[in-house]
């Protein structure tokens, strides 16, 4: 993360919700409905992150009944430290989003980790 | 509803075919989602944003405009040689010459998308839009140019410089000059690597204004096309703010004079006086604003000297840019005015060099950086 740059409010509100609990696993849906971003906004700012090795990504283990497997995200340990320091830095508005959590099926799963990301 | 869902679920799943391997999975994964989305509206939304997430990660729009480009120039390039072909007068000497001179031309554009994209004096082209837009449309009206010389060619036979006899020793001079040229930009760099960048490019610059008034028409066009890609391209000393200035004064002089031409021209030629010096005294203030406005957009803190150089060389890259658009448009509309393609530039060089001296003492007031740089980073210095 560059130490010149501040982080936008968008994806200040994505590191508090990956922030509120950093070893669990969320999907990008989950991301969404409590950040209030829209998926073109959500998924760009998780790509980046993960880019930089902020965020890790993986995709949900096993074949879940009904519905896909789910890409999974959370915060990498030099991730949550850096996120802990762009809240701490971040004006008021912007770290009062820190989201309530909800239960999300597929969070806390055991994920398979997918070659080259986020690692 | 349910009939757009699915539309769009399956451009997704297509969309995320087209990106690279490591980017593929995350439009995978917001097609995984959408599931979980309420139907609907919601769901849409969605899956749009998912596309929208492909068509940055596979940069699609640069692809579409690449090929889009590549498109015009094998179009304008097949016109111009079938123009050529079928319709000039029965071989001789000058239409051999018009001839070649297409097909140098013509190869010189189709080489246009390799050399733009290696690294070097010519390319990979900067990353502001307004760089990516001044080399799509300066080549577009280069293309455009080349159709009208060969048009023109139709008419006026002996091409754009007049009907003035086949000249070996002028082509030589011309091709010799090139390669003169070239040569000797390389030895300066390799003898004296030390050399600031801003001389070697003013070099070039008044080398290339100096070759303009040696090389054919076609060798014009060609000269044309390096100085955009140069101009444009990522090493170029030239800000978006310059470029800016000097494509948007340089397009409204060009379509001045294009109409003061249209407006005074008479069968008896009475006002090619007065005509000349629209054309003149135009590109010249057209230079003096885009000089004035680089250099006051050009920010900058420390040496006020060094400032005020910098702010000056803005102005005549600039002015210079701008007086190569206005005699570029120009030509395009009226092909016999192709010696503003060389009065041009140099006018709008001193046009330029003017109106920055005078802006450079009034800067405009800094502000902060921005970047949108996908939508992660709002603003930097901080």
């Amino acid at each position: 993360m560059s130490r010149r740059s501040a982080l936008s409010a968008q994806t200040l509100a994505v590191l508090a919700a990956l922030a509120a609990e950093p070893s669990d696993w969320r999907h990008g849906y989950d991301l969404a409905r409590e950040t209030g971003l829209k998926s073109g906004t959500l998924y760009p700012i998780l790509v980046r992150l993960a880019d930089r090795e902020i965020v890790e990504a993986c995709w949900e283990d096993g074949e879940p009944a009904g519905r896909p497997r789910r890409h999974l995200y959370r915060l990498t340990s030099g991730g949550l430290a850096a996120a802990m320091a762009a809240l701490a830095e971040a004006p008021a508005p912007a770290a009062r989003t820190v989201p309530a959590r909800r239960t999300a099926p597929g969070r806390g799963a055991a994920p398979r980790r997918l070659a080259g990301e986020g690692t | 509803m349910d009939q757009l869902t699915w539309m769009l679920t399956r451009m997704l799943r297509d969309a995320a075919r087209l990106l690279p391997s490591a980017r593929r999975e995350w439009a995978e994964a917001v097609r995984a989602e959408a599931d979980l989305v309420p139907a609907g509206w919601p769901r849409v939304g969605w899956l749009a944003g998912g596309l929208w997430l492909a068509a940055k990660e596979a940069e699609i729009m640069r692809k579409v405009v690449y090929w889009l480009g590549i498109g015009a120039v094998a179009a304008a390039a097949a016109w111009a040689v079938w123009l050529s072909w079928h319709t000039s007068p029965a071989a001789d000497a000058l239409t051999v010459t018009d001839r070649v001179r297409v097909l140098v031309g013509v190869t010189a554009l189709a080489l246009l998308p390799w050399v733009g994209r290696r690294h070097g004096w010519f390319g990979p082209v900067g990353n502001s839009i307004t760089a990516r837009l001044v080399r799509v449309a300066g080549c577009a009206a280069v293309c455009g140019l080349g159709a009208a010389i060969v048009r023109m060619d139709r008419y006026i036979h002996g091409g754009p410089h007049g009907p003035a006899p086949f000249s070996l020793s002028r082509e030589i001079i011309a091709a010799v000059s090139v390669g003169v040229v070239l040569t000797a930009l390389r030895v300066v760099r390799a003898r004296w690597p030390q050399l600031e960048a801003g001389i070697l490019w003013a070099f070039a610059a008044m080398a290339g204004a100096v070759l303009l008034g040696v090389v054919p028409a076609q060798g014009i066009a060609i000269v044309y096309v390096a100085g955009i890609l140069a101009a444009t391209s990522r090493r170029s000393p030239a800000t978006s703010a310059s470029l800016a200035a000097g494509a948007m004064t340089g397009l409204a002089a060009g379509l001045t004079a294009a109409l003061a031409v249209y407006e005074l021209n008479t069968p008896d030629d009475r006002y090619i006086d007065l005509i000349l010096l629209v054309l003149l005294v135009t590109t010249f203030l057209s230079g003096t604003l885009a000089g004035a406005a680089a250099s006051w957009l050009r920010p900058g803190t420390g040496d006020p000297t060094e400032l005020r150089e910098a702010r000056i060389r803005q102005g005549l890259l600039a002015g210079t840019a701008s007086g190569a658009v206005a005699g570029l448009v120009l030509t395009d509309f009226v092909a016999i005015a192709v010696f503003m393609m060389v009065l041009g530039p140099l006018l709008g060089a001193a046009g330029g060099a003017l109106g920055g001296a005078v802006a450079a003492d009034h800067p405009r007031k800094p502000r902060p950086a921005r970047s949108w740089a996908a939508g992660l980073f709002v603003r930097s210095g901080s």
